[in-house]
């Protein structure tokens, strides 16, 4: 495997008037790597992928993709390099397999067996025959992976795979990006969903309206992550909010009971001991995984930047 | 390190092209829009030749019941108005917003063509398509005044006779001066379908800036301005039929409709790519 980073970016800034989209981001993806660039809507993710694929000019700063440069390479810079941007779009009036073939054309052309290979490896091939037009939007978001996989890419990019999928249509696209990624490819995958990243990815970008506020390995991410939450709702919640306290656990009242932070055997001694001060027990239930805690202190609007913790994969 | 290169050519214009073609065959308007081209002259000219009123008020139109070669003469003069500015809008005024419409750019813009040769595939195509439509529309009308009317000697602008055969080369003649300023409103669609990346704009409003145009000519004292027009190059043939054909119109228009083309392509072409596509 190659040592030249499959996205080198330094310093990258876009402005559309006084928006800055994107606020001098760096971001270096090893080969090999699965790498998550989170945030939620509006962070700037859209726009550096945009900008990786040449859709968009940086005002200013330096994007190498597999060691190539738009300024220097023009298209070559997309050589090896594949993926879409938000959902994907087909020509409505033509079948799946001709939008592929198309598609392929336009790269220089491809037989019909690696099309027939790459719909059956998506699971379309059944219904590659019929418009585009007509398909589901899982399915346009598969057949839109298999036209980028008909470049035989070493850098796969995907902005939000998973988004407007049902579950099963979830799953089955988190599980076609591993089997991708066991084979070598590299992928840089664009999420606002923290369980998705950490379900995929190796590393990790996480940006806040347009700037980097923590890259880094999911395990080094899994390190700040606060204690699991626990949402608890009983008779007496300020008796319960009391005995919580003492235990030593971190307490914030809700609207309608508390939410209760701390190791998970100090949970189990709170409950037990509520029982037994005669305190009935209406709901307990787990509130956002620790990572998602974590991403909500990172994203949320006036969340303060915590030190970015930086990995061999990230600057 | 230095990348890894390929060896592979890059695809270029040909693909794009082909690429282009493709799509447009597969519209179900483009198709429409030839069969019109090919029917609709068939109509008219039966339509007119059945009427005991000739159109008079149009050149030529008086001597639409006496000679076949007159029709085709006639219907230049009128599609000159809106229908070659229309046509040359359908598809042109389309290409680069239906993109936009579908959100394909991405889709487009992330293979291994550049955005130079996707402009240069665009605008061939809808050129290509458009003298096809143009040639359709002529040799339908020109066919469909012979059959129906007839083969009669053709009456000049001058009032002399021109004789069937040397009317028929003329009329040729006639229609292809309309090459180079459908070429000029095919620019013109193109560069409002990439201005206003929607695909009713670009079609509509080439035909209204060629009704402004007209109105403009008919206009007394703008005798300069009416030069610059493009509208005025589709009545650069009428000195061809005169007793003495002289030929200084022909060369204006030429020159006026390459003006018009090459800067509609110019600020095309800069507009596509300085584009951010920050949608489709």
């Amino acid at each position: 495997m190659s040592d030249v980073p499959a996205v080198d970016a330094v310093g990258l800034t876009k402005t559309y008037g006084t928006l800055t989209a994107v606020d001098r981001l760096s971001v270096r993806v090893g080969q090999g790597k699965v790498y998550g660039v989170l945030g939620p809507n509006g962070a700037g993710k859209t726009t550096f992928l945009r900008m990786l694929f040449g859709l968009i000019r940086p005002d200013s700063g330096t994007l190498r993709v597999l060691g190539r440069t738009w300024q220097r390479d023009g298209i070559r810079a997309l050589d090896g390099v594949a993926g879409f941007i938000e959902s994907p779009k087909f020509y409505p009036g033509l079948t799946g397999r001709r939008n592929l073939r198309l598609l392929a054309g336009l790269d220089g052309a491809t037989s019909p067996s690696r099309i027939d290979e790459v719909l059956e490896t998506v699971d379309l091939r059944a219904r590659a025959g019929d418009k585009a037009g007509g398909y589901s939007f899982g399915m346009r978001q598969r057949l839109g992976v298999a036209a980028a996989l008909l470049r035989d890419p070493r850098l796969l990019v995907l902005d939000e795979p998973a988004n407007g999928l049902d579950p099963a249509g979830i799953r089955d696209m988190r599980a076609l990006v591993k089997r991708l990624a066991a084979g070598g490819l590299t992928v840089l995958l664009s999420s606002h969903d923290m369980g998705e990243v950490e379900e995929i990815c190796d590393d990790v970008t996480i940006m806040r309206a347009g700037a980097v506020v923590y890259h880094g390995s999911i395990a080094a991410l899994r390190e700040k992550a606060p204690e699991q939450a626990h949402e608890i709702r009983t008779t007496d919640d300020g008796r319960t909010a009391m005995l919580a306290t003492a235990a030593g656990l971190t307490v914030t009242p809700l609207d309608d009971g508390l939410a209760v932070r701390g190791a998970q055997p100090d949970i189990d001694a709170l409950v037990a001991e509520v029982v037994a001060e005669g305190i009935a027990l209406r709901a307990l239930a787990r509130r956002e995984t620790p990572l998602e805690a974590l991403f909500f202190m990172l994203t949320e609007p006036g969340a303060p930047a915590p030190e970015p913790a930086t990995t061999g994969a990230a600057r | 390190m230095i990348p890894t290169t390929t060896t592979a050519r890059t695809p270029g214009l040909r693909a794009a092209l082909r690429w282009e073609i493709v799509k447009l065959a597969a519209q179900a308007r483009s198709r429409a829009l030839l069969a019109a081209a090919l029917i609709l002259p068939v109509v008219v000219v039966a339509v007119v030749n059945g009427q005991e009123q000739p159109p008079s008020d149009t050149i030529y139109g008086r001597l639409v019941h006496l000679s076949g070669y007159a029709m085709p003469l006639l219907m230049l003069a009128f599609a000159a108005q809106w229908v070659l500015p229309l046509l040359a809008a359908v598809v042109a005024g389309d290409i680069f917003a239906s993109e936009d419409q579908h959100g394909t750019w991405k889709t487009l813009l992330t293979r291994s063509v550049s955005r130079t040769h996707v402009f240069w595939a665009k605008t061939l195509t809808a050129i290509g398509y458009n003298l096809l439509v143009l040639a359709v529309f002529a040799a339908s009308t020109i066919a469909a005044g012979l059959l129906i009317i007839g083969t009669q000697p053709l009456t000049g602008l001058s009032g002399q006779t021109i004789a069937p055969a040397h009317a028929l080369w003329l009329i040729i003649a006639a229609w292809a001066t309309a090459i180079a300023p459908t070429i000029g409103f095919t620019a013109l669609a193109l560069l409002l379908s990439i201005r206003t990346r929607n695909a009713a704009l670009g079609i509509a409003a080439p035909v209204v800036l060629g009704f402004t145009m007209q109105l403009l000519g008919s206009v007394g004292g703008l005798d300069l301005t009416r030069k610059f027009l493009l509208t005025t190059p589709f009545e650069s043939w009428h000195g061809m039929f005169d007793q003495h054909p002289f030929t200084g119109p022909l060369a204006t228009g030429l020159a006026v409709s390459a003006g018009w083309t090459l800067t509609c392509l110019a600020a095309a072409y800069v507009s596509l790519r300085r584009r951010d596509i920050t949608e489709g």
